[in-house]
C-alpha cells in the first residue's frame, strides 16, 4: 500500500557518505542517527518517511524516495546538523520476527500507530515491551498517533497514548502524514533530544 | 544508491606498488608479522575478527602519519586501507571462511532448504505485489549474488550483495515511474530480496555473511551499506525459518510440497553430472501439448512413448534429447554397477520371466552380503 495523497517525486539520487565511526556520532556537530520505524502495517509509517524526506530539502535533491532507506539532514538552530539515517522494515506480519535485525543498533525508534484503531495502539505498546527488552538500554524511542486528520474516527485518546508515553519514557506526538502537519516537529524533537559528545559549554 | 564507500574502486595494485617502496619497509613487517601471530593460535572467529578491526585501525594512523602519505588524499589513505584489507585477508582466508563445522553445516542446512523451496515457492506466497513481477530483472540480481564466491575480499563480497540489492531497487524504481504504483519502501523490497536469494541459492550463503560481518572494517558497514547487508541476513534468517505459516500455506500443503521436492531433489542427484539440467522450471515436470506430465523415470512414465515423428515438434526434440541422454547415462551406470558386481544384465533380465531363477539370484546375493562383498 502506498501513500495515496500525492504521487512522490521521482529523481533517482545519490547520497554519497564517508561516515566512519560507530552507530551515531561522526563528530560533535554533526550527528548521523539510526532511527527504525515500527508499528502495524498500514499505520503510514512509510507515509511519514516520505514527508519528512520530501518535504524538507528542494524536490530536485538526494534522495530516493520509495526506497527502503532513506536519510534526511535536519540543520538546527544551533548550527549543528542530525542526519537521519532512517531504516524501514517490511511490515508484513510474516516478516515481523524480523525486526530485532533492524532495530538492534538503533539510536531511536519511532513506534507509530493510527489514532483511528485501537489494535495498532496495542501492537505499538507490544514494539515498545520488544524494544525495552531486546533493543540497545539508550534507545530514544518516540510514540507517534498518526492519521491525526481523521480524528472524527478517533479511537485512542490522547490522553491514554500521552500517559502510556510518560510511564515507559517517551516521546509522544500525533501527526498527519497526509496534511504533513506534525512531522517535522516529531522529528526535531527526536533531534532535541539526542545526546552530544561535547555539550556546547 | 550510495556509491562512495562500497562502490568506488580502490586501487589495489597502488596500494601493492607503494608497499614495495622502500621507505614501507615498516609496514610490510608489521602487516607480515601480524598474519604471522594468527599461526599461534586456534581458529577463533570472534577473536580473529577483534584481532583484524584493531589492526586496520592501528594502521589507518600508522599510514595517515607515515612519510610515504604525507600529501596524500582523504581517499588516497581510505584506499590504502583498503588495499590493506584486501591483501590481509585473502591471506587469511582459509582460516576464516566458513572454518568451523557448525558454519558448513549451516551452509549445507540453508542451501539445502532452498533447494526444496526452489520448486514450488512463487512471488505471491512473499507478498510480492503482482505489478513488480519481472523474473527477468529478477535473474540479474540472482546473477550478482551467486558470483560472492568469486572474491575473497570482504569489500567485493559485501559488492556483490550491494549490486543485487542495487538492481532490485532500480527495478522498483522503474515500475513505479512507469506505471503509477505507488513504491511502498520495505515492503516491496525485502519480499523481491527474499525470492532472489531463493532463485540464487548463492553459495555458503552463512559463511558469507558472517564473513562480511567479521572481517568487512566496521567503519564501512555503516548507513546504506549496513542496511542492505542485514536485508540480506534477514532474508537468510526468514528463509531457514519457513514454515507454513511464514507462506500462508497449509500445513498439510507445505508438507506436501516439501516431499514432492525432496522426491525431484533426489531424482536429480542420482543422474547428477550425468545429464544437462532441465532447463527453465527446476521442477521435474515437462509441458507438452498444454498439460503437464510428471517425468519419473524410475516409474516408467516416458512422455513420447507413444508419440510418431511427425507430431514432435523442435521443443519436444530437445527435449527428447535430453530425455535420451538420461536414460543412456543411467543405462550404463546400470550396466557398470551390475559388471562389478559380476552379475550379468541377461540373467538379471531373466528373472522377470522366470520366479525360480528370481528366487535363486536373491539366495546368492544373500550370501554376498552376509560376506560383505557388496559394502
Ligand atoms: N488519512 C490518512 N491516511 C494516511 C496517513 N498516513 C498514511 N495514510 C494511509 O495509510 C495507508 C498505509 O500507509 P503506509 O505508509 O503504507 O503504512 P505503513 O505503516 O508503512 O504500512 P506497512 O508498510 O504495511 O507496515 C496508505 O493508504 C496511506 O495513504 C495519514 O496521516 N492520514
Ligand atoms: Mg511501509
Amino acid at each position: 500500500m502506498g501513500c495515496s495523497s500525492s504521487l512522490p517525486d521521482r529523481n533517482a539520487g545519490r547520497l554519497g557518505s564517508l561516515n566512519s565511526g560507530n552507530s551515531m556520532v561522526t563528530d560533535s556537530k554533526n550527528l548521523r542517527v539510526k532511527l527504525v520505524l515500527l508499528g502495524d502495517s498500514g499505520v503510514g509509517k512509510s507515509c511519514i518517511v516520505l514527508r519528512f524526506v520530501r518535504g524538507q530539502f528542494d524536490p530536485t535533491s538526494k534522495v530516493t524516495v520509495g526506497a527502503s532507506f532513506l536519510s534526511q539532514t535536519l540543520a538546527l538552530q544551533d548550527s549543528t546538523t542530525v542526519k537521519f539515517e532512517i531504516w524501514d522494515t517490511a511490515g508484513q506480519e510474516r516478516y515481523a520476527a524480523l525486526a530485532p535485525l533492524y532495530y538492534r543498533g538503533a539510536a531511536v525508534a519511532v513506534v507509530v500507530y493510527d489514532i483511528t484503531s485501537p489494535e495498532s495502539f496495542v501492537k505499538a505498546k507490544y514494539w515498545v515491551k520488544e524494544l525495552q527488552k531486546h533493543a540497545s538500554p539508550d534507545i530514544i524511542m518516540a510514540l507517534v498517533g498518526n492519521k491525526a486528520d481523521l480524528h472524527e474516527n478517533r479511537s485512542v485518546s490522547v490522553q491514554d497514548a500521552q500517559d502510556y508515553a510518560e510511564k515507559n519514557g517517551m516521546f509522544f506526538i500525533e501527526t498527519s502524514a497526509k496534511t504533513a502537519n506534525n512531522i517535522n516537529q516529531l522529528f526535531e524533537e527526536i533531534a532535541k533530544r539526542l545526546p552530544r559528545t561535547t555539550p556546547s559549554s | 544508491m550510495d556509491s562512495s564507500s562500497a562502490l568506488s574502486q580502490p586501487n589495489f595494485y597502488d596500494f601493492l606498488n607503494r608497499m614495495r617502496h622502500p621507505a614501507s619497509a615498516d609496514l610490510v613487517r608489521a602487516i607480515k608479522s601480524f598474519i604471522v601471530s594468527f599461526s599461534f593460535h586456534a581458529t577463533d572467529a570472534d577473536n580473529d575478527s577483534r584481532k583484524l578491526q584493531d589492526f586496520l585501525v592501528t594502521m589507518e594512523t600508522t599510514i595517515k602519519e607515515h612519510p610515504l602519505w604525507v600529501h596524500a588524499s582523504h581517499e588516497e589513505l581510505d584506499s590504502a586501507i583498503e588495499g590493506l584489507e584486501k591483501y590481509v585477508m585473502t591471506k587469511l582466508f582459509n582460516r576464516t571462511f566458513a572454518s568451523s563445522s557448525e558454519d558448513v553445516k549451516a551452509d549445507l542446512d540453508v542451501s539445502e532448504k532452498i533447494r526444496l523451496l526452489q520448486h514450488f515457492i512463487r512471488p505471491d506466497h512473499l507478498d510480492v505485489p503482482r505489478v513488480l513481477h519481472n523474473e527477468a530483472s529478477w535473474l540479474f540480481a540472482a546473477k550478482e549474488l551467486q558470483k560472492i564466491n568469486t572474491f575473497k575480499a570482504p569489500r567485493e563480497k559485501l559488492l556483490c550483495i550491494m549490486n543485487c540489492c542495487r538492481i532490485i531497487n532500480n527495478l522498483l524504481l522503474n515500475i513505479s515511474m512507469s506505471s503509477n504504483y505507488v513504491p511502498a519502501g520495505a515492503d516491496d523490497f525485502l519480499p523481491v530480496l527474499i525470492y532472489v536469494t531463493i532463485k540464487a541459492n548463492p553459495p555458503q550463503l552463512h559463511s558469507n555473511l558472517k564473513f562480511i560481518q567479521l572481517f568487512r572494517r566496521n567503519s564501512k558497514l555503516v548507513s546504506e551499506v549496513e542496511y542492505y547487508l542485514t536485508n540480506l541476513i534477514s532474508a537468510e534468517t526468514f528463509i531457514t525459518n519457513i514454515n507454513a505459516s511464514s507462506l500462508s500455506m497449509e500445513e498439510s500443503e507445505f508438507e506436501k510440497n516439501m516431499q514432492l521436492a525432496k522426491l525431484a531433489n533426489e531424482e536429480t542427484a542420482a543422474r547428477h553430472g550425468s545429464i544437462l539440467q532441465l532447463s527453465g522450471d527446476d521442477a521435474l515436470t515437462t509441458r507438452r501439448h498444454g498439460k503437464e506430465i510428471h517425468v519419473n523415470l524410475e516409474g516408467c512414465e516416458y512422455p513420447f512413448m507413444e508419440s510418431e515423428a511427425k507430431d514432435l515438434t523442435v521443443e519436444d526434440v530437445q527435449q527428447l534429447l535430453r530425455l535420451y541422454q538420461h536414460v543412456v547415462t543411467r543405462y550404463t551406470r546400470l550396466t557398470k554397477a551390475l559388471a562389478r558386481l559380476s552379475l550379468h544384465e541377461e540373467r538379471l533380465l531373466h528373472t522377470m520371466k522366470d520366479p525360480a531363477s528370481s528366487t535363486e539370484l536373491k539366495k546368492e546375493i544373500e550370501k554376498w552380503l552376509h560376506k560383505g562383498i557388496l559394502d
